[in-house]
């Protein structure tokens, strides 16, 4: 039986009707071609799915497409709306993906850790990182990716503040 | 300008394809939308791992609403395979390991396909599985898992030994084994065991076909090797009246392939189902479980070593048996018996050498290609030999390695002689790296350090012929565009060949695309594998820019006049010596040619064509001994150590330090080579500490996904890791470079068994080296003491 | 790609309509953060029929803390748990025991009630409910009831849970105006991994002690036999020992591909003496900060 459901999916609301047994993330990609969110393991353990739901990081694999009802989904897109973020210029600055297919979903994880953290230690970096597997990179790269950010983003903070200061 | 300044080989620079990659914007084979015609198949599979097949009852599922064909084995009684023809699109009159595809439903949306396989309803009577290595040979063994194969065509370097389960058998003798070992002053033997690994690139192998209503057969794959597939799809699919030129594969993009995404595995289903459903595509994409069990494993390996040394640490001889879990079916897996069996001496001078190598088959699922391709597999015992031994003779694990470590020109195993190599650099670096005088001492009675010291090499295994070849052209702004079959998995390859590109004609890489393979309008790549894109690609895309660049000094020489020798590229400009002020940007002309006086023109597009296939290779040799030929192009050598830290009561290994040599003769991009080493370092890593693969008795694998196969987390990485790269030319590779794709991850597994020996005084001689594996063998240890 | 099973899906926005629902449909599994449920219906063992959904009752979520009970409602994630400030200073332990739950992205939906409703032997929060003697609020058909911890897991992925009733919050009684506790979990590496052996210690005033495990039985225990040991006494090496060795007796660990019954019989004893030891120095107002790894 179909359900409509209406959302808000990177800003725009969309209206469509799905199964109870699709999830977010098929409606995503095979209904809406919104293909950065990945098929990686389909049980939420690689996070190659992750998009945002309300805010909140969540693995879309994990959830039903009739849950996001009356919510707002952020994928990669939304992110990026207005241009490529700090974050994106340093993964691309420091060469910190190799296939890309865990990108996406990295990305959004690393948006949300700076989010809700913008100074993290390197062990709070790798806890935010730890549920998007990436069997590439040895994820070096994107760990120093974010450290740069967040030290370019202190420092220009700091710098604000001693403007204010003369 | 000297030869030896480059102004792009050698820089870092940020990779060409980097913005697709943080945009999501790279396109995958599950991402391309197909339209409403889209067929999905859902694959039906074998619950035995061996069993005749007697009865497919398909009526149930063909009945279905919104299937629209159902087919089996029958529908494709075609034998194929990359190195042998041993295996089937369908299962035929047996199923070999559990998972094996015995029919297939084709829906018109996956989840119908799903449902509908259930339907099918097979009987089988089940045959004897062979899940061991030992069960499959030996004198009588209770099933032959391929009773044809004496009929098998296979390449020439392959022994298969009929009515047996040994489908290849490498010999390698070299010297006098017996005088050797008579030679010695300690003789030592022991055994080392290997199980299988799997990939777990994150994206699933997927793959769809379509056979449209001309009779052209499509395939868009996620694949390290466009062309083999092609051939491999035509040769399977010859008795249905297919050419090469009826069959397009296109690959957009991998995400990840370390070798499991080479030669071909799911993807011949795609190829085949599209044949019965003319007109529209059909997609499969596999499942993270069928991914694990239906893919290439990494073979497993069982290790017989037997060593002679002199008292000042000389290897007088080295005896070797390596028995090969190789599955199912060895179509791929058989060359990787081949390449280890011809180098598994590891990159040390050995007078006297007698080495066995025995691809066996077993009801498991086929090994195949992965990252390392057989060095990896047998790396871990000989370097945990070769250190017991070190130490029996009191010698220093690295003065060992140094002792014996092959030069320039010294014989190899099969009687080629060894390339240049910064081998013995790279030990001296990693030993001074490390630290390796030094002691760390560790403060707490309850943690215990080691460090583990290992070389390792590794060589393409490729058919003597494995060509490359590379097409170029110029845009209107004298953007370049570089049409090769070679894939970009995520090694940076696209990236090293616009550098390559860019030094040869002066445009800046961020000027310059590389394509994705497309086997209509790529020329041909045997297979993006072996570590040998950045020597063989790259001598092709070097090629064909030196090409390139003789037409544009041709036309300028011709219309303006200008001494050949004394012009030159740079800053996507002709430049002349001989007049400073001479700047002819080459946007004005490698389109539109230049006009003459008279009104004319002269030139017109430029496009260059290169190709690299090596003319020196041979796989000819004598069965008996493995002598003659030169099945290897050359090694890339290294070297590699660590340190660690175990905690004696919970067995776990913390890592604060790990380093890496590898020699890539010139490192075309410094950068990317980092993120191979930290990228192979953690995967090897992962294979000798964590990752464990189960089958139960009946050899169903238990562990199919990333909740019980654990592949490692951000949190998981080691606290440091030092890269260097050594630079000793390689001969006949572009600007000197060699591959080093493969070697970052071979010398992991070695480097923590020798330094859990040196923490702990325990030797584990089987993968993967577990903290359980630690605790419990640190537990009896204390209880025998007392 | 999905999952086959087909099933109905509801979204109710009260208690009672949720229970009418659940009342009047066969095969229904309730649908909290999905973590899951999704999962097992896409592998097994799940097959509902009927899904609902009580993301909508709102009745069931928030955290809050009076007459020393801190009540956790059936809705409240792992996440909320690790937010929440009345959590960090009344019961530590769970915000230690709650940054073990699989990754962020998970924490972000799961939510506690349904990790206990699961009652997988490897699941987190058993030990530390045993630990506290929470209690558990269920509604159903017949109205209200509570079950205690030493009475909700009756065995493997089986509750005290009756047809048609729901979770609605889980109680955490305050047990003395200072405690020292500590959770320890074995994974098979840092990263994210099911547990092979939970432990869970509570230092209490008077040299009281309370000593949970799990993921090593059917079930969470309590062990009353350690605890009977220890109490009122302050644990040497001797005693330590003592202690560890009727590990042996108070669980029954299993061999699986995690891990073998000896490592796991193992690594209580070692877990069991680093858990009590950092729960007395936090007791004393130091020791390791809480969610500092100590194996």
């Amino acid at each position: 039986m179909l359900y409509e459901i209406t959302f808000i999916l990177n800003g725009e609301e969309r209206r469509l009707g799905v199964q109870p047994n699709e999830t977010l993330l098929d409606v995503l990609r095979r209904k809406l071609g919104i293909t950065s969110p990945k098929v990686g393991c389909e049980r939420g353990d690689c996070g190659a799915c992750t998009v945002k739901l309300n805010g909140l990081l969540v693995k879309s694999c994990l959830i039903l497409a009739v849950e996001v009802n009356g919510r707002e989904v952020t994928t990669i897109e939304g992110l990026m709306a207005k241009g490529l973020t700090p974050l994106q210029e340093m993964f691309m600055a420091k060469n910190s993906f190799q296939c890309g297919y865990c990108a996406p979903g990295m990305i959004l994880a690393a948006d949300d850790l700076l989010l809700r953290n913008p100074d993290p230690s390197d062990h709070q970096i790798k806890e935010a990182l730890a549920g998007n597997l990436c069997r590439c990179t040895g994820y070096e790269p994107i760990i120093e990716a974010i450290k740069a950010v967040a030290a370019n983003t202190k420092a220009s903070a700091g710098q604000t503040r001693g403007g204010n200061n003369e | 300008m000297s030869k030896q300044e480059y102004k792009y080989i050698g820089q870092s620079t940020p990779r060409i394809d980097g913005k697709e990659k943080i945009t999501g914007a790279t396109c995958f084979v599950d991402d391309i939308q197909f339209g409403p015609n889209l067929l999905y198949a859902a694959i039906v599979e074998s619950p035995h791992a061996h069993a005749l097949i007697e009865k497919i009852d398909t009526g149930r599922a063909a009945k279905a609403p919104g299937v629209v064909k159902v087919v089996t084995g029958k529908e494709f009684p075609f034998r194929f395979g990359l190195y042998m023809h041993d295996r089937y699109v369908f299962a035929q009159d047996r199923v070999r390991f559990v998972g094996e595809q015995v029919a297939a439903v084709i829906a018109r949306d996956p989840f119908t396909a799903k449902k509908a396989a259930a339907l099918v309803e097979v009987q089988y009577k089940e045959l004897v599985p062979l899940l061991n290595v030992f069960d499959a040979i030996g004198e009588r063994p209770k099933s032959i898992i391929h009773p044809e194969l004496k009929n098998y065509a296979h390449v020439p370097w392959f022994f298969p030994e009929a009515d047996s389960n040994i489908a290849h058998f490498r010999k390698v003798r070299r010297g006098d084994i017996e005088k050797g070992f008579a030679e010695a002053d300690l003789v030592y033997e022991d055994q080392y065991v290997v199980p299988r690994y799997a990939h777990c690139a994150i994206e699933v192998h997927a793959a769809v076909g379509l056979l449209d209503n001309s009779g052209r057969l499509t395939l868009w794959t996620a694949s390290q090797s466009p062309h083999t597939q092609r051939h491999l799809f035509t040769q399977a699919l010859a008795p249905l009246g297919f050419t090469h030129q009826d069959v397009r594969v296109i690959s957009p993009a991998v995400g990840g392939g370390f070798g499991g995404k080479a030669g071909v595995s799911m993807e011949i289903l795609a190829a085949a189902l599209a044949t019965v459903v003319k007109g529209s595509p059909v997609k499969i994409l596999w499942s993270r479980e069928q991914e694990f069990y239906n893919t290439y494993q990494r073979q497993g390996v069982h290790a017989r070593l037997k060593v002679g040394v002199k008292h000042d640490g000389a290897i007088t001889a080295l005896e070797q048996t390596l028995y090969w879990d190789a599955g199912a079916y060895v179509e791929y897996g058989a060359n990787v018996v081949n390449a280890a069996g011809l180098s598994a001496t590891g990159p040390y001078r050995i007078p006297n050498i007698k080495m066995d190598s025995i691809c066996v088959y077993t009801n498991l699922p086929p090994g195949g290609p992965y990252r390392g391709f057989g060095y990896s597999e047998f790396i871990f015992g000989l370097e945990s030999h070769f250190n017991e031994i070190a130490k029996k003779l009191n010698m220093d694990a690295v003065a060992f390695r140094r002792k014996n470590a092959i030069r320039e020109g010294d014989a190899l195993a099969y009687g080629g002689k060894m390339n240049p190599n910064g081998l013995l650099e790279a030990i001296d670096k990693v030993a001074q790296a490390i630290e390796w005088d030094k002691e760390f001492p560790s403060a707490d009675p309850n943690i215990a350090v080691g460090k583990g010291f290992s070389l390792f090499w590794k060589a393409p295994a490729m058919p003597p012929n494995a060509s490359s070849s590379a097409f170029l052209k110029f845009n209107e702004d004298a953007g370049l565009n570089i049409l090769v079959s070679a894939q970009e998995i995520g090694q940076g390859f696209l990236t090293a060949m616009a550098q390559v590109a860019a030094e040869v004609l002066g445009v800046p890489p961020d000027r310059i695309r590389v394509e994705s393979p497309d086997t209509d309008r790529t020329p041909y790549e045997w297979q993006t594998v072996a570590s040998h894109i950045t020597w063989g690609c790259g001598n092709a895309v070097k090629r064909a820019a030196e090409d390139a660049r003789e037409q544009i000094f041709d036309l300028v020489e011709k219309t303006l006049g200008k001494k050949r020798a004394a012009l030159y590229l740079e800053d996507s400009a002709v430049k002349y010596l001989e007049e400073p002020g001479f700047n002819l940007p080459l946007k004005s002309f490698v389109i539109d040619g230049i006009m003459m006086a008279d009104g004319t023109w002269r030139g017109g597009p430029v496009t260059g064509r290169g190709m690299f296939m090596p003319e020196f290779s041979s796989a000819v040799s004598d069965p008996e001994t493995g002598q003659g030929g030169k099945p290897m192009v050359h090694y890339t050598v290294g070297a590699s150590a660590i340190r660690i830290e175990i905690d004696k009561e919970t067995g776990k290994i913390r890592i604060p330090k790990v380093v890496l040599a590898v020699d890539a003769g010139k490192a075309i991009n410094p950068g990317l080579i980092r993120g191979q080493i930290v990228g192979g370092l953690l995967q090897g890593l992962a294979t000798v500490l964590y990752e464990d693969m189960r089958f139960n008795d009946k050899g169903k694998l238990l562990n199919p996904n990333f909740t019980d196969y654990k592949i490692p987390t951000a949190l998981d990485i080691p606290a440091e890791i030092v890269p260097i790269i050594i630079e000793v030319p390689q001969p006949d590779g572009p600007f000197g470079a060699r591959g080093i794709g493969e070697h970052t991850m071979i010398p992991a597994a070695p480097i923590v068994a020798n330094a859990v020996e040196d923490a702990l005084g325990i030797r584990i001689k089987s993968m993967p080296i577990t903290a359980e594996k630690i605790a419990m063998a640190i537990k009896k240890m204390e209880e025998n003491k007392r | 790609m999905g999952f086959a099973k087909e099933f109905e899906y509801f979204k109710p926005t009260g208690l009672k309509e949720a229970v009418s629902l659940l009342s009047a449909h066969r095969n229904t599994a309730i649908l909290a953060g999905g973590t899951d449920l999704v999962v097992e219906i896409k592998g097994g063992p799940a097959a509902p029929d009927v899904v609902v959904d009580i993301k909508g009752l709102s009745e069931l979520a928030g955290i809050s803390f009076s007459g020393n009970v801190l009540r956790i409602g059936a809705l409240v994630t792992f996440t909320q748990l690790l937010q929440s400030e009345v959590v960090r200073q009344f019961f530590p332990v769970l915000q230690e025991m709650a940054a073990t739950v699989a990754s962020g992205a998970v924490r972000n939906r799961a939510t506690m009630a349904g990790n206990i409703c699961s009652a997988v032997p490897c699941m987190n929060s058993g030990p530390v409910m045993c630990l506290y003697d929470a209690r558990v609020t269920l509604f159903g058909p017949r109205g209200e009831r509570t079950v205690a911890a030493r009475d909700w897991f009756t065995g493997v992925r089986r509750t005290a849970i009756q047809e048609s009733e729901i979770l609605t919050s889980i109680a955490f009684p305050v047990p003395a105006p200072r405690q020292g506790a500590c959770f320890v979990k074995l994974g098979r590496y840092a990263g994210e991994d099911l547990a092979q052996v939970l432990v869970a210690v509570l230092v209490l005033p008077g040299h009281q002690y309370r000593v949970g495990f799990g993921a090593v039985a059917p079930v969470p225990l309590r062990a009353a036999r350690i605890e009977a040991l220890l109490q009122g006494k302050v644990p040497d090496g001797a005693l330590i020992r003592a202690a560890q060795d009727l590990i042996d007796i108070e669980i029954a660990p299993i061999t699986d591909i995690r891990a073998g019954k000896e490592y796991r019989l193992h690594m209580a004893k070692v877990m069991f003496k680093r858990a009590l030891t950092a729960a007395l120095q936090r007791f004393q107002g130091a020791g390791p900060a809480y969610g500092t790894p100590l194996i």
